[in-house]
């Protein structure tokens, strides 16, 4: 139950074979996403890789759909910030005439002028209709505010205003540009032999092209400065959505692992701090989380809740009082206790399958992590102590410098959330169908 | 048949077991090709389904209580949802939070769910702390406290769920107003969260009186899936539910849904930027002998890009941003719901007339087989990729089991759908697919009724 790292010309296959079921997962994952999106075509990598995706080999969508179907199969296309990666999952025995599709998407993307206007217009629409997603409207509002002029803050789906100028040779110029077979990966697991998985991976290489790796030019951010609020105005809101957060931490930073166990203390489980005080004691939100994600360069730290409107300024109020508790008092030796025992045994949830094993390895190759990040966690878990933990929280994480992103009725509350936050500096309302 | 080892095992835990601990093997039953559910019945009604699996050092143990939102009542709505809450709360030997506590550092993953037939109860750990588990379950199913500052704090909480899912999500208040148009008579017409008024109004009372009808050996099933032994397994549940007495579970108290014998539509006006549409049409119980073909045909019409209706009312007519199906997999007659989001100016009219189209199409034309095997092919795959886990088995099994009465009835819909044809795909959708079997809501966009009258 090991993940092979096999080179092959220049790239990478990860594999782990397991005959528990008869299916066959594969991943190929570029590394670079929606960072590379060129001025004023937020979103271009997303439209780019659902085009991919709609006209490989020169069929069209509804060929390839009902090919990928008729074979059992599924084939999706993911993007984030740093990386784009097309995941399949197949029936084992019509391994082949999947692989055959995937080079299609992945290696003769078609790119008509008529499938990427229908595409332009099918994601004006999703980005209209994510409107009615409030959560989603929170987070998309936290990070522009979070990483204002930073890359970060920028939407991987894309804006109304950018989508309609974008055209099938932006999407054909950016994937000669990034899709080729030294800024790919790809992984295997399931029900296939090494063998077997590394012609296919050597056949979908072959028939990329070739072309430089991509630098990383993006810099880390730097956060935001001071306390600043920013209201999305949505009308009959009985409930609220609010993400407070800052600038957070890296897995190279020395202290990363330390920070990830105190913020499993303040928000990473169901008896963590905020789950305790704002839903068991007070039953102000359904969920109380804080979570401190990572990508390749420092991302944010950031605490969610969801209470009633009426409890909204009470809820920010005590998620500053126990963040400030947190970063002045720290942790204690129990609380650290308890959290190093449930990251160390759920980890086997991490790790149950050989997809989740091989696509932990994949993630430490496309986020550029540390050699030992997964393989040594449990060991990088145990050397935390209560001192290191404490002093990460303290060298990371400033509450003086944070973002508070509500969405809400303005008119009945946003006096009283802006009350809530001591020493507030910039804020204002924008209405929740803004672009 | 029993083996003679197993014969010897069980014989040695019954020797001196008080007759409500004696354990019977019950059965095996071949899940898959290459792993099986033991069946065991204990004296005092508790059923224990184990699917050993030693592919990963992990164990899901899942109890399944025979108790949803069908067995509550009017002005009691949501009763059922609470209690999977409060069952997270203090027991005779807990403080409130320790029973959480204790699952998280044993490394636990753990959740619930309660739906319209069923509460269930799920703990994923590494296998080594199965014992505790194993404790803690048998420990709430019998010794919860329940007073007054937790039922009030959970009220609480589950008012701001509400909030969450329905009051301020479209599709959630749509789908909630769906099936109180459907239903009028049967106890699926009240949502299984509850209605605000009844969630604010239950008292400690009522949970306690609810706890000791519904939750007790005879009404649940635990299920196991993982790294763990039969013989470990059974004596430590032995040990932990034994003693347990049986409760006297009431006759259910439900009503079949009369015939709906004409449309019902309604219009509703919400903050959206889009208009949408839901629809349902009554369509059978998953035991239904229909089921398996009508759940194919939804995959013909909705499953995938490929798909029908994607094809037409978002690629070819590109008057809506989404269209998506459920069907009812409950123990009776449910609804399949339809819901779209309409593009831009387009309305809920012009996605009905679409969707009614194709739906007139499969009425008349027969379907191809190519469309058919597609429809398989997705099936199949959904249902082997939802087994990767041993969470995932133990879900499968437990649906089934709990619906069903039995476990591998996943395996066997496989079975049914190889044997759906043309002929009844066209049937069941003459059948079930009618006008006057369902209940349509046109959801207006706010901002768009003012700009109108303006």
């Amino acid at each position: 139950m090991t993940v092979q790292s096999i080179d092959i010309g220049n790239s990478r296959l990860l594999l782990e074979s397991s005959p528990a079921l008869p299916l066959v997962h594969l991943t190929v994952a570029l590394s670079s996403g929606a960072l590379e999106d060129p001025e004023g075509k937020e979103g271009l990598t997303r439209l780019t890789a659902r085009a991919m995706r709609r006209t490989g080999g020169g069929l069209s969508q509804q060929e390839l759909d009902t090919r990928i179907d008729s074979l059992g199969g599924s084939l999706g296309a993911d993007v984030s910030h740093s990386t784009v990666s097309f995941t399949g999952t197949v029936i084992a025995r019509n391994l082949d005439a999947f692989v055959d599709l995937v080079i299609d998407v992945l290696a003769r993307p078609g790119f008509s002028e008529e499938e990427v206007a229908l595409l332009r217009r099918e994601t004006e629409a999703e980005l209209i209709e994510a409107r009615d997603n409030d959560r989603a409207l929170a987070r998309r509002w936290f990070s522009r505010k979070m990483f204002a002029g930073h890359p970060y803050g920028r939407s991987v789906s894309g804006r109304t205003a950018t989508v309609p100028g974008m055209t099938a040779a932006d999407a054909r110029a950016l994937y000669q540009r990034t899709w080729t077979r030294q800024n790919v990966l790809s992984t295997f697991s399931g029900d296939i032999d090494e063998a077997r998985a590394r012609s296919r991976a050597e056949r979908l290489l072959d028939a990329l092209g070739s072309g430089e790796r991509l630098p990383d030019r993006v810099t880390d951010p730097t956060g935001p400065l001071g306390r600043s609020l920013v209201f999305v105005d949505k009308p009959e809101r009985t409930q609220t959505q609010i993400l407070i957060g800052g600038l957070g931490s890296h897995p190279r930073d020395p202290d990363h692992i330390a920070l990830h166990v105190a913020n499993t203390v303040l928000g990473g489980t169901f008896t963590a701090r905020l789950m305790k005080e704002v839903r068991s004691k007070r039953g102000w939100s359904y969920g109380a989380y804080s979570s401190l994600p990572y990508d390749r360069h420092r991302q944010a730290f950031s605490m969610w809740t969801f209470p009633k409107a009426s409890d909204a300024a009470a809820c920010i109020k005590l998620e500053l009082e126990l963040l400030a508790a947190w970063c002045e008092k720290g942790i204690t030796a129990r609380e650290l206790a308890g959290a190093k025992r449930y990251l160390t045994r759920s980890h086997a949830f991490a790790i149950d399958t050989a997809t989740k094993r091989v696509g932990l390895a994949l993630d430490a190759l496309v986020y550029d992590l540390p050699p030992s990040y997964y393989e040594g966690y449990l060991d990088h878990i145990a050397e935390v102590t209560l001192e290191r933990a404490n002093a990460a929280i303290r060298a990371r994480i400033d509450p003086t410098n944070l973002v508070v992103a509500v969405v809400g009725t303005a008119g009945e509350i946003e006096a009283d959330v802006r009350a809530a936050i001591p020493d507030l500096g910039a804020h204002e309302i924008v209405p929740h169908d803004a672009d | 048949m029993l083996s003679r080892a197993r014969e010897k095992r069980l014989t040695q835990l019954n020797q001196g077991a008080t007759p409500l601990n004696q354990i019977r093997h019950a059965g095996t039953t071949a899940f898959g090709p290459a792993l099986a559910v033991e069946r065991f019945r204990f004296g005092n009604g508790l059923e224990v389904l184990l699917c050993e699996d030693h592919s990963a050092p992990v164990v899901a143990y899942h109890t399944w209580y025979r108790v949803g939102s069908r067995h509550e009542r009017p002005g009691k709505t949501g009763l059922a949802h609470l209690f999977e809450h409060l069952m997270f709360n203090e027991t005779e030997k807990l403080a409130a939070g320790e029973f959480d506590r204790k699952l998280e550092e044993a490394g636990a993953e753990s959740n619930a769910a309660t739906w319209l037939d069923w509460t269930q109860y799920t703990i994923a750990i590494p296998r080594g702390q199965l014992p505790l588990v194993i404790r803690l379950e048998a420990e709430r199913m019998s010794r919860l406290v329940l007073r007054d500052p937790q039922v009030k704090s959970e009220k609480e909480v589950v008012a701001n769920e509400r909030r969450y899912r329905v009051e301020d999500d479209v599709e959630g208040s749509v789908s909630e107003t769906l099936w109180s148009m459907a239903f009028e008579k049967h106890a699926y017409r009240w949502p299984t969260i509850g209605w605000m008024a009844d969630i604010e109004g239950f008292s400690t009372e009522d949970c306690q009186e609810f706890y000791r009808t519904f939750y007790a050996p005879n009404n649940a099933t635990i299920v196991v899936v993982g790294d763990v032994t039969e013989t470990a397994l059974l004596s430590r549940v032995q040990e932990a539910y034994g003693h347990l007495p049986p409760s006297t579970l009431p006759l259910e108290d439900v009503h079949p849904e009369p015939p709906q014998l004409e449309e019902r539509r309604c219009e509703l006006s919400k903050p959206t930027a889009t208009e949408k549409l839901a629809i349902g049409y009554h369509t059978p119980a998953i035991g239904d002998f229909d089921h398996p073909a009508l759940s194919l045909l939804s995959e013909v019409l909705f499953g995938g890009r490929a798909s029908r209706m994607h094809q037409a009312l978002v690629r070819r007519l590109e008057i809506a941003s989404e269209i998506r199906v459920f069907v009812g997999p409950f123990r009776d007659p449910g609804l399949t719901e339809i819901f779209s989001s309409a593009r831009g100016s387009h309305t809920a009219e012009e996605l009905l007339a679409a969707i009614d189209h194709e739906i007139a199409k499969v009425c008349e034309e027969p379907i191809s087989s190519d469309e058919i095997e597609r429809a398989r092919a997705r099936t199949e795959l959904s249902l082997i990729a939802g087994l990767e886990t041993a969470d995932g088995k133990a879900s499968t099994i437990g649906f089934y089991d709990t619906v069903l009465g039995r476990p591998a009835a996943g395996f066997e819909r496989l079975d049914d759908l190889a044997r759906v044809t043309a002929s009844d795909l066209r049937r069941v959708a003459r059948r079930y697919l009618v006008q006057r079997q369902r209940s349509v809501i046109f959801v207006r966009a706010q901002g768009n009724e003012k700009e109108a009258a303006a």
